[in-house]
C-alpha cells in the first residue's frame, strides 16, 4: 500500500509491520503488561519500570522488542522518552487472527483439489 | 459460562465429503494444510495435537460423524487464556454441487467486546494465542 510513511514522531517504528514479530513480542507476559500500561497514555521508561520487579535494564530490553515489532511508538518529551501503544499493530494482529481459519481452509481447499484433481469435463 | 466469542469460516471444495473429511482425521493429510506435524487419534476423547514450529495446538476429539461432521477442542499448553481443551472447533461437511461446503465454527473464544481494558486485553491476547498456535506458517 502506497501510504506515506508514518511521521517522524514515531521514528522508532518500522516501516512495515510483521505479524510474526508482533506475535513474538506478545508472547512474553512482561511485554503484554507493558502494553497494557501504555495503552491509553504515553509513559516514560522509568515509570513503566517502576511497575515491575524486574530490572530497569530488562524493562528497557522489552521496550526495544516492542518497538521493533512496531507495537510501541517512542517520542521525546524534553529529556524523557515516552512510550505508547501503537494501535495499528494490534489491528494487524487482529486481522491476522480473523484470517486464521479462512487462510487454513483456503489451504485445505488447495490441498484437497491438488490431491484429487477433477477435470472440467466429467469423465463418463 | 461467560459470554463466548465465535469465529466462523467456510469454504467450498471441489471434492465430495468422503474425500475432504479425512483431512481432519488423518495426520498426513492434516499437515497438508494445518501445521507441520500432527498426532491424531480420531475417536471421541482421542488426542488432537498439531504443531507449528514451536507452537502447538492441543485438544481432543469431541465427536466424529464420518463425512458429516467432526468436533475437537483446541488450546495451548501453558496458556491461561487458552488452556488445552479450552475452546471447541466444530466442522461440518455439506455436499453442495458435487463438492463440499466446509463450515467451521470456533466456539468458546473469550468474548471481545468488553469495556474493561483488563478484560479486553486478556481476551485479545487469548485470541492471539489461538492464532499463534494455529501458526502463521506462511511461506
Amino acid at each position: 500500500m502506497p501510504e506515506p510513511a508514518e511521521k517522524a514522531v514515531s521514528a522508532a517504528a518500522p516501516e512495515a509491520l510483521s505479524a510474526d514479530a508482533v506475535f513474538k513480542a506478545l508472547a512474553d507476559p512482561h511485554r503484554r503488561q507493558i502494553l497494557h500500561l501504555v495503552q491509553l497514555s504515553a509513559l516514560p521508561a522509568g515509570q513503566i519500570a517502576a511497575q515491575f520487579e524486574i530490572t530497569q535494564q530488562a524493562v528497557s530490553l522489552h521496550l526495544t522488542v516492542l518497538k521493533k515489532a512496531g507495537l510501541l511508538t517512542e517520542r521525546r518529551d524534553g529529556s524523557r522518552r515516552l512510550y505508547q501503544l501503537r494501535p495499528e499493530a494490534l489491528r494487524l494482529a487482529r486481522a491476522v487472527l480473523d484470517e486464521f481459519w479462512p487462510d487454513a481452509l483456503a489451504r485445505l481447499k488447495q490441498a484437497v483439489e491438488a490431491d484429487h484433481p477433477r477435470g472440467d469435463d466429467p469423465q463418463p | 459460562m461467560t459470554t463466548t466469542g465465535e469465529l466462523v469460516a467456510a469454504v467450498h471444495i471441489d471434492a465430495p465429503p468422503e474425500t475432504v473429511f479425512p483431512y481432519f482425521t488423518d495426520a498426513e493429510l492434516m499437515v497438508r494444510w494445518l501445521g507441520t506435524t500432527a498426532k491424531l487419534d480420531p475417536t471421541p476423547g482421542g488426542v488432537f495435537a498439531v504443531d507449528v514450529g514451536d507452537s502447538s495446538a492441543r485438544g481432543t476429539y469431541v465427536s466424529l460423524d464420518p463425512v458429516h461432521s467432526v468436533a475437537f477442542t483446541w488450546g495451548m499448553p501453558g496458556s491461561d487464556t487458552l488452556p488445552p481443551g479450552g475452546t471447541t472447533v466444530e466442522v461440518t461437511f455439506t455436499p453442495v454441487d458435487g463438492g463440499t461446503l466446509v463450515t467451521l465454527i470456533h466456539r468458546g473464544l473469550p468474548a471481545e467486546h468488553r469495556r474493561s481494558h483488563e478484560e479486553g486485553w486478556r481476551t485479545f491476547l487469548g485470541k492471539l494465542t489461538a492464532a499463534a498456535v494455529g501458526g502463521r506458517s506462511a511461506s
